[in-house]
């Protein structure tokens, strides 16, 4: 979580790695001081710097804001540089390095995690619930509560704050709260339980809440409520220090106060009240106690919203018509009074609480929409961002032959290999796809290749592959975008099935360049296919390659190799031998024909793989593809699908990026060591793939190992994962050195179920990562019945009204004269 | 064999009352597994579609050639419905949007910019149209084959038709496909109605209205077709009908009047001499002033006609003249009736009807409730109610649609013949519905390309509908389905829903009333899409079939029952669904939410990411990443994600050796939760 926001923040500030942030205004302490003010006893913030990383730089700049914060509360804030000072145990211990430290009363009282400290608000919010831990309490359920206020009643109120979660602004001011009226106010926080309940909250509610128990006084007052409990107020202004402050303020405020003047002169509240309402209610001597008790219930439900005063009818400057049995004054704007005859009381509390409530929801209104307006503005998709991104940038397509109905047979015959991309231009991957695309085809500008596109949100009936006059179209409809076919004039397409991505297209497409399979004659020309490259572009690319022997080409296992060897174009290179030279080669070679030999491009020192002639091109091209397979792969993201479609267990190990020679051989010797485990583990290693990921070529890999482990491990590290009975993750203990034996054993462990996991892979199920608009919700809140069903007697209803209208004869007459005629009849007359 | 005496019987009812005594071809039936009953535009599209499918079809038609209708009407020659050649657009179905009179056919030239280039076509163009399209198609049209009574029998083979034509030959179809269209002129009952002359044979000479008040009854496109060509040459031209001018534009029906007929609103709006009015046609009466004592009354001409109220002439019902007192006038009960002059004529031009009297009782579709009963009722897959086997085609198929879709025009039911093709196909041939199997990643972008040119949705708005049936990682794509059969779905298509439910995509008009031109007329939130007034597509979610209750009682204005989850693609002034944020971003939501799962596309950097940290990655990697298609991120496009923080940032390989791995790790691991990836720490 720590790294997680950490990298966050990180981030945000788009400081990169280099960047350091300034730290220099923040009290750095020598460990003389630390130890003069450690024994004074004052209480002391510090956090012990041993190497400033990015993170820690910006958890030192939020240190060095919080300093402030925490000084008006007596906490002393600062720093110790460990490569300067070194104060004992505390610069000398790795776990110090993560944690910051509270000390009071001459000794450290707490020490904190830097993922709980890690911005200001948490900073501050957590040292001040630690020096508050005895002070502010905590309560589960309805009966914890009822203890407390028990224990209060007659004592002190109390203020009840819930907070979603701790090391928010709203924790803070809770605490900041709390530190100040302490002594005056029993403070409880919460962050759940089933005592919400009680206080009417719904636990989903996203608000933090504060609420106000009288328990001090209330026994001496008249209320509704049951004695048992003291009453309570809910602050209804959204939680901050500001708030809260003014919200306990209104609480001390009298209840009810009397006056014998006419509300007009009477004056405003003052400070610290001047921002509540007035509510004025009028009282008769006849009826004196009666009124003083309407009054009373009235202003406890008034409470926090505004404050209640009684005006004695009798006196004689008491102006107000008798007509008028209420007043109420507003804050804001002038201090007029205005004047209303209450049937209710209910009436008054409409008038503010509906007031509040507007405003709250103007407020929490207006910051939802917020949020939902990114949600509604901004794309998340990754690929869709990107190509929106660069909107602004038109492909250069000229390059590029834009193949459409009329032109594709013409287009097509006129080159030995055309390379045709079928987009649709609203198709974010296909928009994203052409611009690498057009990279190739850039570089293959020179080539007898040519590079095309269909658009086929204009070419709909080419790429729906319908022939249009006469000849026929030599693919398949296609549905899926994009996609890239290559075509050869005289044969059907072919589909590129590899990655979208102008590298993996590029040397596909050179790839496809040479027969497959190449009819080999010479000695020459089996030296040439198993040592060079095809094509000039091609240089420093090592393929796989395959070579067919056969005693005659009408042997039975030539056509399905052929077939085999079709598939394989553009990925393998592929050559047939047959006759005299392959059976000279495969004497050379102690190879019995027919056989089929893969040389792996990984492989190159050991011999070939051989491979059976198999009764089918399928099987035969399953075996190819497992023979090419590296038993101790790297993984990377290009090749990481063809592994994990093995379907086993992944032995998976991570090492970093060599910073030097040294680096490189001990990485070198890790892979060597993973080699002996599959060696050494024999047939039960067959399921388990054991492989590696050098993080330094595949970065992706880092997030997958901090993924798995919740943080980031030294390296090496050693993980199990993918196991097909369970998600569960296990590393082998990571200050233990690899050897092959003892990672056996560890598998022997695991398979024992004796290891615990590690970690865990994430669910499966990807739900939608936001919630879609729902419009059948909205229309039932904006216009409530046009989105629901009829019921059968409505509809029979509505037939009979259209008849009736029809047969009212006065239409007839109004009719007759069209100057008269009804304007309802024609919304649209405006003359 | 057994059919030969029944027909024996009929040759005898009816045959020497109906026909010639030239009977020289009667000699046994003739069998044909589909008859089309009339070569107007409806059969002929039919007779393709039937053609195409190689089955056992005939082509029936009274008159020499196809499409006789239009050799007469419009009167005034000249079509309504747009031939718009130029679209700067190469897409052949896109372009059927704004071309309302070609017929479907894999031919992309056969279509009517070849027999005229006009904008209106004249009306001539259209015949020679039709003609082109049998010729070039090859489709088997009989011509000159009146059929004059259409009974159903039943066989233990099943039920068939038989057809008697005026020869009294007999045609025996196992399937009927009624496409006589309407010709029968409409006419209303009312004192004085033999006085009116017809719209089918007045005259078209603008000079013979010279200096004449005329009445004209109706406000269609017929009536304000014919005001519009005597505007000139009249000396007022009042219109009379039950309700108030409809303008198509404002009602988006095509049957209302159109503007290119209403140079009337004009005159009348500018207080020129013509004039609209509303009364039921069947409450008035046309009448002839009686001479009084044989004088000639003051200027009046004779033959004149005056237009009064039934109620004012109701106490003379013994008289059955049309002539009246002046008692009997409405000018004499009020004071400043507003026509209260004479007229030199009265013109009806009220529109057509079915004709239904040439089907026995055996075979006679009801009358439908809408319309004055005018058109057969017909059910949502268009055949006949209780007369199966007997479907009807075209205009006279109307009664589904009628006064809200296009269904009785040809841009409209060439694709209501073509699902009714569909469900012959699969009901006789049991061959399903054509159907697109698509990965459900490929489903938007599927959706948009529909969108983006599909006319038959897009003609029969609220009608016709693409259905998309969930079935986990993939689903099927069936086109234009007849929405009101939406409960039938699975026995007319022939496709099973699957417990994933199914999506409805219909193209959909605002209902609510508007200031057409106003500045509020088009909604361009896409967050309150749901109130779009032009014409936007709208999708349906059900997890199962609605059932015919829930058709039925469906809100008020919606073509489909509520569903689970609906979603409405905020209209657009291109009518163009596909801007990133508006229409594409919210539509994947509103998928995603049909499949509940995350339908976002990603890198292969991503894929690989998530592709190790879980189980399973999300689908799109599933479908692509995994199958060893990955996208791999352009390094163009790179600069941008990288720019907007949507991706991690790449490592220089330069740079990385300088610092200890540490803080590398984080950068990824931090930027992989920026990038919408969730990694359970």
């Amino acid at each position: 979580m720590w790294l997680c926001i950490a990298v966050f923040l990180l981030w945000m500030r788009s400081g990169g790695c280099s960047e350091k942030a300034n730290t220099s205004e923040l009290i750095e302490y020598t460990a003389a001081d630390f130890y003069e003010k450690l024994h004074s006893g004052k209480m002391m913030f510090i956090y012990f710097e041993h190497h400033v990383s990015p993170t820690i730089s910006l958890f030192l700049v939020e240190l060095e804001k919080s300093a402030d914060a925490l000084q008006d509360y007596g906490v002393l804030v600062g720093k110790v540089n460990c490569n300067k000072e070194l104060v004992q145990a505390y610069c000398t211990e790795e776990r110090e390095r993560h944690t910051a430290f509270l000390f009071r009363a001459g000794k450290e009282f707490l020490g904190f995690d830097l993922d709980t400290v890690f911005d200001v608000n948490s900073i501050v919010s957590e040292v001040l619930f630690a020096i508050l831990r005895e002070e502010v309490k905590y309560v589960h359920t309805d009966t914890d509560l009822l203890a407390m206020e028990k224990a209060a009643r007659g004592k002190k109120d109390i203020v009840l704050g819930y907070v979603r979660s701790l090391g928010t602004q709203e924790h803070r001011s809770m605490m900041e709260t709390a530190y100040v009226y302490g002594s005056k106010y029993q403070f409880i926080l919460i962050t759940g339980g089933p005592v919400l309940k009680h206080l009417g909250v719904d636990e989903l509610s996203h608000s933090s809440q504060v609420w106000f128990l009288h328990c001090r006084a209330h026994s001496g007052l008249t209320t509704s409520l049951s004695s048992e409990r003291c009453p309570l107020t809910r602050m209804r202004k959204p939680l901050s220090t500001l708030s809260l402050h003014s919200f306990l303020q209104l609480m001390e405020a009298p209840l009810v106060s009397e006056v014998y003047d006419d509300p007009s002169s009477v004056q405003p509240p003052q400070f610290p009240y001047q921002l509540t309402p007035q509510v004025f209610l009028f009282s008769r001597p006849a009826t004196k106690q009666q009124d003083l008790d309407t009054a009373t219930t009235l202003a406890w439900r008034l409470r926090g919203l505004a404050l209640l005063v009684l005006v004695h009818r009798q006196s004689p400057a008491v102006k107000t018509s008798g007509e008028y049995n209420a007043a109420y004054r507003l804050p804001e704007k002038s201090s007029e009074v205005k004047y209303l005859t209450l049937h209710d009381h209910d009436e008054v509390l409409e008038l503010f609480t509906n007031q509040e409530e507007e405003d709250e929801e103007e407020d929490e209104g207006w910051l939802e929409d917020e949020e939902v307006d990114s949600h509604f503005t901004k794309l998340d998709d990754e690929i869709a961002a990107s190509v929106y991104e660069n909107r602004g940038n038109f492909p250069d397509m000229d390059s590029i032959t834009q193949l459409t109905s009329d032109n594709f047979h013409t287009a097509v015959t006129q080159s030995s290999l055309t390379v045709a991309l079928f987009y649709l231009k609203w198709d974010a991957v296909s928009m994203a796809f052409l611009n690498s695309f057009i990279e190739v085809s850039e570089r293959l500008a020179d080539s007898e290749v040519q590079m095309s596109t269909v658009d086929c949100g204009e070419w709909t009936d080419l790429c729906a592959a319908q022939p249009g006059r006469s000849l026929p179209i030599p693919f398949q409809p296609i549905t899926a975008f994009p996609s890239v076919l290559l075509l050869r004039p005289q044969e059907s397409a072919r589909h590129y099935r590899g990655m979208l991505g102008s590298e993996a297209l590029h040397r596909f497409i050179m790839l496809s360049h040479p027969d497959s399979p190449v009819l080999l004659s010479t000695k020459e020309e089996v030296t040439s296919f198993l040592q060079e490259v095809p094509h000039p572009e091609l240089a420093g690319y090592n393929p796989d390659r395959v070579l067919g022997l056969f005693k005659t080409q009408a042997h039975a296992g030539v056509p399905l190799f052929t077939e085999a060897a079709k598939s394989l174009r553009g990925e393998v290179l592929t050559a047939l031998l047959t006759h005299g030279l392959a059976e000279k080669w495969a004497g050379e070679h102690a190879v019995v024909l027919p056989a089929v030999l893969v040389f792996p491009s990984w492989r190159t020192r050991t011999p070939p793989s051989t491979l059976p002639v198999s009764t089918s091109a399928e099987e035969l091209l399953s075996h190819i593809h497992s023979a090419l397979l590296h038993p101790l792969p790297e993984l990377t993201v290009e090749n990481l699908p063809s592994f994990l479609s093995l379907g086993k267990a992944l032995l998976l190990l991570f090492v970093g990026e060599e910073e030097d020679e040294i680096g490189r051989r001990q990485n070198q010797a890790l892979v060597e060591e993973m080699r002996g485990v599959v060696e050494l583990g024999g047939v039960r290693m067959q399921r388990y793939l054991a492989c590696w990921i050098h993080l330094g070529r595949t970065p992706a890999g880092m997030s997958v190992l901090g993924a798995y482990l919740g943080s980031m491990p030294p390296l090496p590290a050693l993980v199990l994962s993918h196991l097909p009975s369970g998600c569960e993750i296990y590393q082998y203990p990571p200050n233990t050195p690899i050897l092959a034996s003892s990672v056996l054993q560890w598998l022997q462990r695991i398979e024992d179920g004796a290891e615990s996991a590690a970690g865990m892979l994430g669910e499966d199920s990807w739900p939608p990562a936001v919630e879609f608009l729902d419009f059948l919700k909205i229309m039932d809140m904006q216009e409530p019945d046009s989105a629901q069903q009829q019921t059968p007697e409505e509809e029979e209803e509505e037939e009979e009204e259209e008849e009736g209208n029809k047969e009212e004869d006065e239409v007839v007459e109004k009719a007759a004269d069209s100057s008269r005629s009804s304007p309802d009849n024609n919304p649209h007359s405006e003359l | 064999m057994d059919s030969n005496l029944p027909c024996f019987i009929l040759f005898i009812l009816i045959g020497c009352v109906k026909c010639s005594s030239d009977n020289h071809h009667h000699n046994g039936t003739r069998r044909y597994d589909y008859c089309v009953l009339g070569a107007g535009p409806a059969g002929l599209q039919m007779g393709y579609f039937l053609s195409k499918a190689k089955r056992d079809y005939i082509i029936l038609e009274r008159n020499s050639g196809p499409g006789s209708f239009f050799n007469k009407y419009p009167r005034h020659r000249k079509l309504i419905s747009i031939n718009k050649i130029h679209t700067g657009r190469q897409n052949r179905e896109f372009n059927l949007r704004h071309d309302w009179n070609s017929l479907l056919s894999d031919r992309p030239d056969l279509l009517l910019k070849r027999v005229s280039t006009e904008f209106y076509p004249p009306a001539d163009a259209f015949p020679l149209y039709l003609s082109m399209f049998v010729k070039e198609l090859g489709l088997k049209v009989r011509y000159g084959v009146d059929i004059g009574m259409i009974r159903a029998v039943q066989s233990a083979s099943g039920r068939s038709y038989i057809l008697t034509d005026q020869h009294a030959a007999d045609y025996t179809c196992s399937v009927l496909l009624v496409a006589t269209g309407l010709w029968v002129p409409q006419k209303v009952q009312f004192v004085g109605s033999d006085l009116v002359e017809g719209y089918e044979s007045i005259s078209t000479n603008p000079e013979d209205y010279k200096d004449q008040a005329v009445l004209i009854l109706g406000k269609g496109n017929s009536a304000f077709e014919t005001a519009q060509s005597i505007l000139g040459r009249a000396s007022q031209v009042h219109m009379l009908s039950s309700s108030p001018v409809r303008l198509a534009w404002q009602t988006h029906y095509v049957g209302d009047l159109r503007a290119v007929n209403n140079e009337l609103i004009d005159t009348y709006q500018l207080k020129s001499l013509d004039g609209l009015a509303e009364a039921r046609l069947d409450k008035i009466g046309i009448t002839q002033r009686k001479e009084q004592g044989g004088r000639r009354l003051g200027a009046q001409k004779k033959g004149q006609f005056y237009l009064t109220l039934k109620k004012y002439t109701q106490h003379q019902e013994k008289k059955n003249s049309s002539d009246v007192t002046g008692e009997e006038m409405p000018g004499y009960h009020i004071d400043n009736f507003s026509m209260r002059k004479p007229y030199d004529r009265v013109i009806r031009c009220l529109g057509f009807r079915f004709n239904f009297s040439v089907f026995d009782s055996s075979a006679c579709p009801p009358n439908s409730d809408n319309a004055k009963g005018r058109l057969p009722g017909v059910t949502a897959w268009y055949e006949g109610i209780n007369i199966s086997g007997l479907f009807v085609l075209g205009t006279a198929a109307h009664s589904r649609d009628y006064r809200s879709s296009a269904g009785g025009f040809v841009h409209g039911f060439r694709y209501t013949a073509r699902a009714v093709h569909r469900v012959l196909e699969q009901r006789y041939h049991s061959n399903r519905w054509p159907s697109t199997k698509l990965l459900i990643t490929q489903l938007q972008s599927w959706i948009l390309k529909r969108l983006g040119e599909a006319s038959g949705p897009y003609q029969m708005f609220e009608v016709l509908g693409d259905v998309i049936l969930l079935r986990g990682s993939h689903c099927e794509y069936v086109e234009e389905f007849t929405l009101q059969a939406l409960p039938q779905f699975s026995s007319l298509s022939g496709h099973e829903v699957s417990n994933h439910g199914l999506i409805v995509l219909v193209m959909q008009y605002g209902h609510n009333k508007i200031d057409y031109l106003g500045w509020t007329r088009a909604e361009t939130d896409w967050t309150k899409a749901w109130k779009s007034n032009f014409l936007h597509p709208v999708l349906y979610y059900y997890d199962k079939l609605p059932t015919e209750e829930e058709m039925k009682l469906r809100p008020h204005g919606w073509p489909l029952p509520r569903p689970k989850a609906i979603h409405h693609m905020v209209e657009d002034f291109l009518a163009e669904w596909e801007t990133p944020i508006s229409h594409i971003q919210p539509l994947r939501r509103f998928l995603e939410h049909c499949v509940q799962t995350d339908l976002r596309a990603f890198y292969a950097e991503s894929c690989f990411r998530s592709s190790l940290s879980h189980r399973k990655p999300p689908l799109f990697c599933q479908q692509g990443y995994l199958k060893q298609q990955g996208v791999v991120h352009n390094s163009q496009l790179w600069q941008h994600v990288h720019d907007a923080g949507l991706m991690p940032t790449e490592q220089d390989a330069g740079t990385s050796g300088a610092d200890p791995a540490f803080p590398n790790y984080l950068a990824q691991a931090g930027a992989s939760m920026s990038s919408g990836l969730k990694l359970d720490f």
